[in-house]
């Protein structure tokens, strides 16, 4: 009896190394097509002035929109590679996606609405009202980078990465080990984020300077899909279905700033 | 009330021990500077000066890194991977290879404590691999999954305290040299294989431009710090 389970295990491990077939999930995904235009591409021209603007704003946003923001987080913490990467909401499959009906706020939604958003959940801020220069720059380089992005299909790479349902219910406990491995490094084992002199340099994952819960991010499922495709930084796809599972439930544990919807 | 002589006594215990933990720490750095100085005293050791200088400029002309200023945490951490081989150094493996365990404190605490002007580098910026260099240290190169250098080593490559280190206005040769080295030779001691990833992934222009760049700033006083 000891000795088949024995070979089983070797059997397992045997086929582990091997690892021909075992294809994640997220690589069986269609392959991203779209490219968003190089910055040589920005027009001269008021055009290019409030695109430009829209890009200083997306990665430097306390600099540029301070007023709006009410923690330590840019729009770049999340939508990576200067709102570019797939699998990281890139904003050129947003703009084609947008008005749609969305069931947050029961209504077809217009892009500078969601962006607004952002800014009252995501940022923990005061949204800037739709014809402020604010939801102006962030629409036109939003806009700017979609050129040629088909309208109103599905892309590849748009959003969060889908995750297949957990095989396990995921386990903040598990997950406070897969944070301590893979995570704390960065984000401190506080979460609450690292500096460089008086620069954020990492941002909080959780605590008052991070997103509020009423943020995507704060949902399980979608913090395990941009989990899984994007962290750590340049090893993204590493952390298996589970681990990025586990490691969400526990930051998502964690405590932040209330939902202002519920704030009364 | 407990809490109140429970405070009281702390605060009695603290002022006792204050003076002590100070000398504790001059005593490190003392000796951190004798070792920097001298070596360690035993038979055939080196000093780190020889080839980092007493105040940490390194020598530009034989890649020997700028380390005044780095973090205590993240030169301690780099002596000892030397020492384990976890780090490919083979000039500093015979030099570092008979230090204790204090010894190596000491000279990082010593290291951390100093500081010093950039030295000039063994040859002026390019700047065609300049500009190159600055795009993908300021916004990465993410075709090749490679991230912004400035999102981990901080804002123009200051530095964030204490794991990474400041990278701006390092010498170009030990730039380069660390690059290949974590892409195809045995400098594995960085957590979770990221920089071994990312400089395998760059081809040999991106990285000596990534090295013209960082080289062609003016280095931080300390790391995590502005100029």
């Amino acid at each position: 009896m000891k000795k088949g389970l024995l070979f089983l295990t070797l059997a397992q491990a045997g086929l582990l190394l091997w690892g021909g077939p075992l294809v994640s999930p997220a690589r069986a995904q269609e392959p991203v097509t779209f490219q968003p235009p190089r910055d040589s591409e920005i027009p001269s021209g008021p055009f290019g002035d409030l695109v430009r603007k829209g890009e200083h704003i997306f990665t430097q946003t306390g600099k540029y929109a301070g007023k709006y923001v009410g923690n330590d987080l840019t729009c770049e913490s999340c939508h990576l590679d200067r709102g570019r990467k797939p699998y990281a909401a890139p904003l050129w499959a947003a703009y084609v996606s947008y008005p749609r009906f969305r069931s947050k706020n029961n209504k077809v939604t217009r892009l500078g609405e969601r962006i607004q958003g952002c800014f009252r959940f995501s940022m923990n801020g005061t949204p800037p009202s739709l014809d402020s220069e604010t939801i102006r720059s962030l629409v036109a380089y939003s806009f700017w980078m979609s050129r040629g992005a088909p309208v109103g299909k599905k892309l590849a790479g748009q959003g969060m990465y889908h995750m297949p349902p957990p095989a396990q219910k995921p386990d903040p406990f598990r997950g406070k080990k897969v944070y301590a491995a893979r995570c704390a490094l960065c984000h401190g084992t506080d979460g609450l984020g690292t500096k460089s002199g008086r620069d954020v340099a990492f941002p909080p994952v959780w605590g008052p300077r991070s997103y509020n819960m009423g943020a995507g991010l704060a949902k399980i499922s979608k913090l395990a899909g941009f989990v899984k495709m994007n962290m750590p930084l340049s090893k993204g796809d590493t952390l298996s279905d589970q681990e990025s599972w586990d490691v969400a439930a526990y930051v998502d544990s964690q405590p932040r700033p209330a939902d202002p919807r519920r704030i009364h | 009330m407990t809490f109140v002589r429970r405070s009281v006594s702390t605060l009695f215990l603290s002022l006792f021990f204050l003076p002590a933990m100070t000398v504790h720490a001059e005593d490190f750095l003392k000796q951190g500077k004798k070792i920097a100085e001298e070596g360690n005293g035993s038979p055939g050791s080196v000093a780190c000066m020889e080839c980092h200088r007493l105040n940490g400029g390194g020598m530009p002309s034989i890649g020997s890194p700028r380390i005044a200023g780095q973090t205590a945490a993240y030169i301690e951490h780099e002596i000892l991977g030397v020492q384990k081989g976890t780090r490919y150094a083979p000039v500093m493996a015979r030099v570092v290879n008979n230090l204790s365990k204090k010894d190596i404190r000491s000279v990082a605490l010593y290291y951390a404590s100093v500081r010093t002007p950039k030295l000039p580098d063994v040859s002026p910026p390019d700047q065609a691999l300049v500009a190159l260099g600055k795009h993908i240290a300021q916004k990465g190169l993410w075709k090749k999954n490679v991230p912004a250098c400035v999102l981990c080593h901080g804002p123009n490559g200051r530095g964030v305290p204490p794991h990474f280190p400041y990278i701006e206005g390092q010498n170009k040769g030990y730039l380069l040299r660390q690059l290949v080295s974590f892409a195809f030779l045995k400098r594995k001691d960085d957590p979770q294989g990221l920089m071994r990833g990312i400089a395998r992934r760059l081809s040999q222009r991106e990285r000596k431009a990534v090295a013209e760049y960082f080289a062609s700033l003016t280095p931080p006083a300390a790391a995590g710090r502005g100029n």
